[in-house]
């Protein structure tokens, strides 16, 4: 994990892209009890913006990666390190999501994982099943500043969505 | 009787109800939420392990750490 870091902060090094931030399953696991997940979801904002709002190309950092060996693909997985990695364009709730996470170390290398108040907003967002449980760990198991949550919710129309999962729990 | 006021002897002889064994349970959980990230990565890894081989899943990919 630690070398994959180093791989994906270099690509901000090398300006591929501006930012990144983990989210998904590990980011919720940083902050609830260990839980079985498969990849690395890292959501990134690109460096520079698409003149096509439409088409986002992710090649050039695809390329980049390809140049430094790592070119086996399983699914929509990148093998990077050893470990699946999926790199998804912030846009919206996402990319305020990055732009607000905290940095982090892991194994001294720094990284920067999304806040629990972010990851239960963009949970709600997919709401799965498996993103409803993850919220429901996020809500029990990590403080919460509520007044910051109660923002992102109004700010993203995400207040009935969040008012129907309190419902069903 | 309510389920919840069945009292179990445990550790130490210690008498708790079934409620407050459920919430221990909860408690226990919050503790673990705190453990290192590190920490928790290495525990993920084992559950990749446990999936991949007595789970008997193996399009899991164990995570080199």
């Amino acid at each position: 994990m630690k070398n994959t870091l180093k791989v994906i902060n270099e690509l901000r090094e090398k300006g591929l892209i501006k930012d990144y931030a983990i989210g998904g399953g590990i980011g919720t696991l940083r902050w609830v009890e260990p839980f079985f997940t498969r990849d690395l979801d890292i959501f990134i904002i690109l460096a520079q913006e698409s003149k096509d709002k439409k088409l986002i190309n992710l090649s050039p950092i695809y390329d980049y990666l390809k140049s430094k060996g790592y070119n086996e693909w399983i699914g929509q997985w990148l093998i990077i390190e050893g470990i699946p990695v999926e790199f998804i364009p912030a846009f919206g709730l996402a990319k305020e999501s990055v732009e607000n996470a905290i940095e982090t170390n892991f194994e001294g290398v720094k990284t920067k994982v999304m806040t629990p108040e972010y990851l239960i907003s963009l949970l709600l967002k997919a709401s799965r099943d498996k993103d409803k449980i993850k919220i429901k760990m996020l809500l029990e198991q990590t403080r919460i500043d509520m007044e910051k949550l109660k923002a992102l919710l109004t700010k993203y129309n995400l207040n009935d969505a969040f008012k129907g999962f309190i419902n069903k729990t | 009787m309510n389920e919840e006021e069945i009292k179990i002897i445990t550790r130490g002889n210690r008498v708790i109800t079934l409620a407050e064994l459920f919430e221990g349970k909860e408690e226990t959980r919050k503790e673990i939420a705190n453990l290192q990230f590190e920490e928790k990565i290495k525990i993920l890894v084992s559950l990749q392990r446990i999936a991949y081989s007595w789970g008997g899943k193996k399009d899991v990919i164990v995570w080199r750490l």
